[in-house]
């Protein structure tokens, strides 16, 4: 078999399968966002551009962006925040390996559960009448708290959940590539006299910059499957208090009568987004870290 | 004094996170174990007297069973179609495709951009003309856009971590390239294959909205889960429990391979 050969039988198929189903899906979508087609009936017209003109007059529609945008900016943020803390403090203060081992393996088991699974545990941890945590929050003399039907807390409620599975999974990727960088500077910085936490944000830290923005890319992608979580936790609720875009889009699509074409007009908007704001990220981030 | 002090609070902050990372597991764990009775307390119980009761009515619960078995033919089926088409297609990549490669991988990572509602939605209304809605058939197709795309974008740098003089030798010695891939650069690659795999395998596994709006009528055990809630008034919290823990153990079972996987992604690569 020559090159060539080789090259066709190995790349074809695969990426035939993925272009395919790529574009069936994104020109679907397209096809019947202009269209005014529901479950509903069978038989739908050209409706033009009125399903994307309803959306943006549509104040839940907003809401949801609003909701996507802030689970975001905090689970990834939170999840960075969380993984650069610990990794520094284990990366300091425990110095034996079978101790760090230990920890990795307890910090890596959350990130392995199913979001539904990891929904439910927390639910359960969240119930106000048997919730391990409103006991805890109840021995300090606090009446029980709503974590999940309280509209200002809910969201946060289930951000934390979130972050207690990409925080501590993203602890352990860095506490790794804290290990991996040459001790030299590190030690140079130690002779000129500067503090533990100095020498973290001004030698180690700048160093991993790369793999960090990678992280925080990859962290932003995996926060927009944010659907099996709320579904299970608040089904998007108390009223619209975490309903996002997808779950907008799942409630319009499939539950409120079907309206496929809405929702189709609105997983184009999401996807347009998304593509846009991640491509400049993605080549931003080539130019800048290189 | 001051030193003894702090690394003795970092002790404590560290331990108070393992303990943050693991009590909901263990609690959950521990739940499934209890009639409601010890469940529903005002104080919290951490002694009872253990029943099997709610992994009885799990596993005769026959939707359960069901979910289980789609579960298993369904993820096994698309990682399997997702590893023979992703992995040579990977290799190519790292080592053949020179002016296009940044191209080509970028696109397998922008699939990933793609929130799945933009691709249940279309897909749904497909799937009702051509009579593949509620078929595991439909699902394992949609999948294999998850597998395909995340076995090759794992796998690109477990190839470029070949010693590249190796495949250079059985280039001399006359190998074409489909020999080497199969007898060189795919055992020496396949420890971090296995982890690419594996990885694969528990995001699929996990996967909820589009099993539950493509296949509903042929739910897989993440659907079947999500569901339980609605059972009656009461909520069976033991039930739940033990359902979640059937739901965890799969993945749960790989935790010491993402370890490896993790330590060996981490190590520089071989020139």
């Amino acid at each position: 078999m020559n090159n060539r050969r080789f090259l066709f039988w190995t790349l074809t198929p695969g990426f035939a399968v993925l272009a395919t189903l790529a574009l069936i899906s994104i020109a679907g979508a397209l096809y019947f966002s202009v269209m005014d087609r529901s479950l509903r009936y069978s038989d739908y017209h050209f409706a033009g551009l009125y399903n994307y003109q309803r959306l943006l007059s549509d104040r839940r529609f907003l809401n949801a962006l609003q909701i996507s945008a802030i689970w975001e900016v905090v689970t990834v943020a939170g999840a960075l925040v969380v993984a650069t803390l610990l990794s520094v403090l284990i990366f300091e203060t425990v110095k034996s390996f079978w101790l760090r081992n230990l920890i990795c393996f307890a910090f890596l088991a959350p990130v392995l559960l199913p979001r539904v699974a990891a929904a439910f545990i927390w639910r359960f941890l969240y119930s106000p009448s048997l919730g391990l945590i409103n006991y805890l929050v109840g021995l300090t003399g606090l009446g029980p708290v709503e974590f999940l039907a309280d509209p200002s807390l809910a969201l946060m409620s289930v951000a934390i959940v979130d972050i207690w599975q990409w925080g501590l999974f993203f602890t352990v990727i860095m506490l790794k590539l804290l290990e991996t960088l040459p001790k030299d500077p590190i030690e140079a910085a130690q002779l000129d006299h500067a503090k533990t936490w100095e020498i973290h944000a001004y030698v180690t830290l700048p160093m991993l910059k790369a793999p960090i923005i990678s992280l925080a890319l990859v962290k932003a992608v995996e926060s927009l499957r944010s659907f099996d979580l709320i579904y299970v936790m608040t089904g998007g609720g108390p009223g619209t208090a975490t309903e996002t875009l997808d779950l907008y889009a799942y409630q319009a699509g499939i539950n409120l009568g079907g309206r496929i074409s809405y929702a189709s007009a609105m997983s184009i908007l999401l996807l347009v987004l998304t593509t846009i704001v991640f491509t400049l990220i993605w080549k931003g981030i080539r130019k800048w870290a290189v | 004094m001051g030193r003894l002090i702090r690394s003795s609070l970092a002790s404590i902050f560290l331990a108070l996170m393992v303990f943050i990372a693991l009590t909901p597991i263990l609690w959950t764990i521990l739940g499934s174990f209890k009639r409601l009775k010890d469940i529903v307390t005002p104080v919290p119980k951490l002694f009872f007297s253990p029943t099997l009761e709610n992994f009885v009515t799990i596993l005769q619960n026959p939707s359960i069973r069901q979910g289980l078995g789609h579960s298993v033919i369904v993820v096994g089926a698309a990682v399997i179609i997702g590893a023979i088409l992703g992995v040579p297609a990977a290799y190519s990549l790292a080592r053949h495709v020179r002016a296009l490669k940044d191209d080509m991988q970028f696109f397998v990572l922008s699939l990933r951009f793609m929130p799945p509602v933009a691709i249940a939605i279309p897909f749904i209304v497909l799937y009702l003309d051509l009579g593949l809605y509620d078929t595991l058939a439909g699902l394992i197709l949609v999948y294999l856009v998850t597998t395909i795309s995340t076995v090759i974008w794992l796998s690109v740098p477990a190839f470029e971590r070949v010693p590249k003089e190796i495949e250079e030798a059985a280039a001399m010695e006359g190998c074409g390239p489909g020999e080497i891939f199969l007898k060189f650069a795919l055992p020496i690659a396949m420890p971090s294959l296995f982890g690419a795999l594996v990885f694969t395998f528990v995001l699929v596994w996990n996967e909820l909205l589009l099993a539950l709006t493509l296949a509903a009528g042929n739910a897989t055990l993440p659907v079947v889960a999500a569901s339980i809630t609605s059972l009656g008034k009461e909520v069976p919290w033991g039930v739940i429990n033990a359902s979640t823990v059937i739901l965890v153990i799969p993945p749960l079972v790989f935790i010491g391979l993402l370890m490896s996987f993790i330590n060996g992604m981490m190590k520089p690569a071989r020139r």
